[in-house]
Parts: structure tokens; sequence; C-alpha cells
């Protein structure tokens, strides 16, 4: 068995020196690459050093993106109070990066997150229907805080008769996770509607690029 | 006043929270902030120096049809107070209907005549305020063709400093001697 999977390794190991550079500049081949490894047990960006970054830079190539992201974050939780949909973050570390750079996908992000939060940084992804919030500022958040981010990721906002509806809470339960989210500075309130509407700021990007 | 489609609004602007007054103090100070910077940058783009409440509040800066969201006239007023104490605002009458507003202060302006006065070497001599604001030397600066008003208050400020003199030269023309 063993020799079965140091004959896999070699194999995966000539491969990933064939194709280096299409690994470094295509999304889909890398994406490909990473399954191949994961089917084996080989993490190829378990370290920065060692055969594969040193062999592929690939480490290197999620090290850089994930000080993009950081600054991203940075740069923007000022506005959005620590979130912003995966897209939005795909877009603005793209252009950070400039148009001579090779394409940056939704996976290049999730793995280069995935890393960070290795190394503690209290970045953390929250899965929604097919897609992600990235947070980055890690506070207080509780399950029912994350999960009326789930809510108002479509269409950037929740109502509190909504959170009763969908998720079948009580309104004292809803008001809580309503008022931290709003003392957090993630929500700001609107009194125009026909009821009071919770906007998030790191979720309104993602609506107005849609 | 008359407005095209050209100013480049902030993303705020389509932001339905933006129109009401958050509860939040932080969120508030960011509310405010980006409120006074809009106005500001609004009136430098369409060359504005005289606000109407009642018009201004009925206008696309303070009233979003598209998502049918407007600030209230008491937030208008209290935004703009803001701007006032920082020097930006001046109200004309008691019952805070119309004001003066300046994209840059007085202080602010002055400062830039007098660098660029003395890069050009004219500290100690005399020159005529039409010749400041019109005159080839000052072409491609920012105070060029600035209003008269301005310009006096402008100055008015350099003159409280001790850095200039406003000197009447008779009839219509006024100068100014830097130091």
């Amino acid at each position: 068995m063993s020799k079965q999977l140091e004959s896999f390794q070699n194999n995966l190991q000539e491969f990933a020196a064939k194709h280096r550079n299409d690994i470094k500049k295509n999304a889909d081949f890398r994406q490909h690459f990473q399954q191949m490894c994961a089917t084996i047990g080989v993490d190829p960006l378990a370290s920065s050093k060692g055969f594969w970054s040193e062999m592929l830079g690939v480490g290197d190539y999620y090290y850089e993106l994930g000080v993009q992201i950081v600054e991203v974050a940075m740069a923007t939780s000022h506005r959005n109070g620590g979130i912003m949909g995966i897209e939005e973050m795909r877009k603005r570390v793209s252009k950070s990066r400039g148009s001579k750079s090779a394409a940056v996908s939704i996976d290049d992000i999730i793995q280069a997150i995935k890393r960070l939060k290795v190394l503690g940084s209290g970045f953390s992804l929250i899965p929604v229907r097919g897609t992600y919030i990235v947070q980055s500022v890690p506070g207080e958040m509780t399950l029912d805080h994350t999960v009326v981010l789930q809510q108002a990721e479509s269409t950037g906002f929740v109502t509190k008769d909504q959170l009763v509806t969908e998720l079948g809470w009580d309104l004292h339960r809803a008001d809580i996770a309503l008022e931290h989210l709003v003392r957090e500075g993630l929500a700001w309130v609107d009194e125009q509607g026909d009821t009071t509407q919770y906007w998030f700021p790191g979720l309104f990007h993602s609506i107005i690029d849609k | 006043m008359t407005t095209d489609d050209s100013f480049p609004w902030p993303w705020q602007h389509d932001f339905p929270p933006f129109y009401t007054l958050q509860p939040n103090a932080d969120t508030r100070r960011k509310q405010e902030e980006a409120w006074c910077t809009l106005i500001l940058s609004y009136c430098k783009h369409y060359k504005t120096h005289q606000l109407d409440v009642a018009e201004i509040s009925a206008g696309p800066l303070f009233n979003n049809k598209s998502i049918q969201r407007k600030l209230a006239t008491e937030h208008i007023v209290g935004i703009l107070n803001v701007l006032s104490k920082k020097g930006h605002v001046e109200w004309l009458d008691t019952n805070k209907k119309s004001c003066i507003i300046m994209w840059r202060t007085p202080e602010e302006w002055g400062k830039l005549i007098y660098d660029w006065a003395k890069s050009f070497g004219l500290m100690n001599t005399v020159c005529t305020l039409y010749e400041l604001t019109n005159g080839e030397d000052s072409a491609g600066q920012e105070f060029h063709g600035i209003e008269n008003w301005l310009l006096v208050r402008a100055l008015k400020t350099l003159q409280s400093s001790g850095k200039a003199e406003l000197i009447s030269l008779g009839e219509a023309n006024d100068g100014v001697k830097f130091f």
C-alpha cells in the first residue's frame, strides 16, 4: 500500500514540476491539482518551506494573497464592521493585484483565508447558500449573529419579521441579535421603509455589483 | 441651483440607512462625517456658495428618489450646524433657512494664496485683488477666478495673523500687500 502511495506521490511531484506554470497561472488547474493532492492526503501548502512551495512557489502565492486579503479587510473594516461578501473580496484583491496579474478565483480566496485561519488571524468564512461571507474581525459573533448575516446576504438587509418568519425566532431573540449587530457597527438602521430594516454595508456592495 | 448628472456619488448615496439618523454613536459619527464630506464635494463640484435649506432638501443631494429615501430637514440643519462649527458654513438668518457654504474655509484659502505669493516672490509688494485672481501669474492656481467676497475673507484671515494687509487703492481697485 505504502509503495503505491509513494509512487503516487512521485507521479504527483512529476506532474507538479511539469505543470508548474499552469498551476501558477490557471485557477481551475490549481483547484484540480489541490483536489488531486487531497485525495492522497497531501497538503501542498502545509508549510511555506519544503518541496511543494519551493517547486511551485505555491506557498508564496497564497501567502501573498493572504497579505492582500488582510490589507483589504483593514482598509474597509471602518465601513463594513469586518464583514464582506467573498465575491467583493475577490474583486478588491484582484484590483489591488493589477490587470497584468493572473486572475484570482473564489477558491483562491478560500484557500488563502484557510491559511490565515491557521495563523490565528481572526479570519473566518461564513457559508451562505453556495457562497461565503468573509469575517475579519472576530468580535463576539454568536451563531445567531451569523444566521442573521446569512439571512441578509441576498438583499443586504433583514427585518425583525423576516427573522421571526424565516427562522422561527421570537421577537426577543431577534431584538437581541439585531441590537448586537447595530452596537458592533455591522448594521445600520433604516426607518423609512414599511418596517425597520437593518442593513449591512459589508453585504451592500455585493448587491450593487451583482 | 441647477445640476446635471455629472456628480460622482459615493456608495452611501444609494444606501437606504444613510438617510436615517443612526442610533449607534460610532456609526452616527461616521454617518455625519460622510454627509459633511458629501455636501462639501457636491457644492465644490457645482460651484455653489449659497444654500437655501428648503430648496436643497428637495434636490438630489438629500433626496434620493430612486431608493425613496430622504434626509429630514432637521437633520440637514444638524449637519450644516456641524459644518458651521468647522468654519465651512455661515447662517444668513437666525431661523437657519439659508447659509453661505465654503468648501474650503477662508483660512485654508488664505494659506493657499500666501504660499503661492511667497513662491512667486511677492513679499512686500502690492498687488491688486484683480491681478491676484485674474492675472496670468495665478492661472492654474485653485484660487484663480475665486469670487471677490471670498478672496477678501481669505485675505482678512492673513491680515489677522500679520501675513498680509488689505489696501485701498482708490475707486474700484483694492489691493493687498503680503509680508
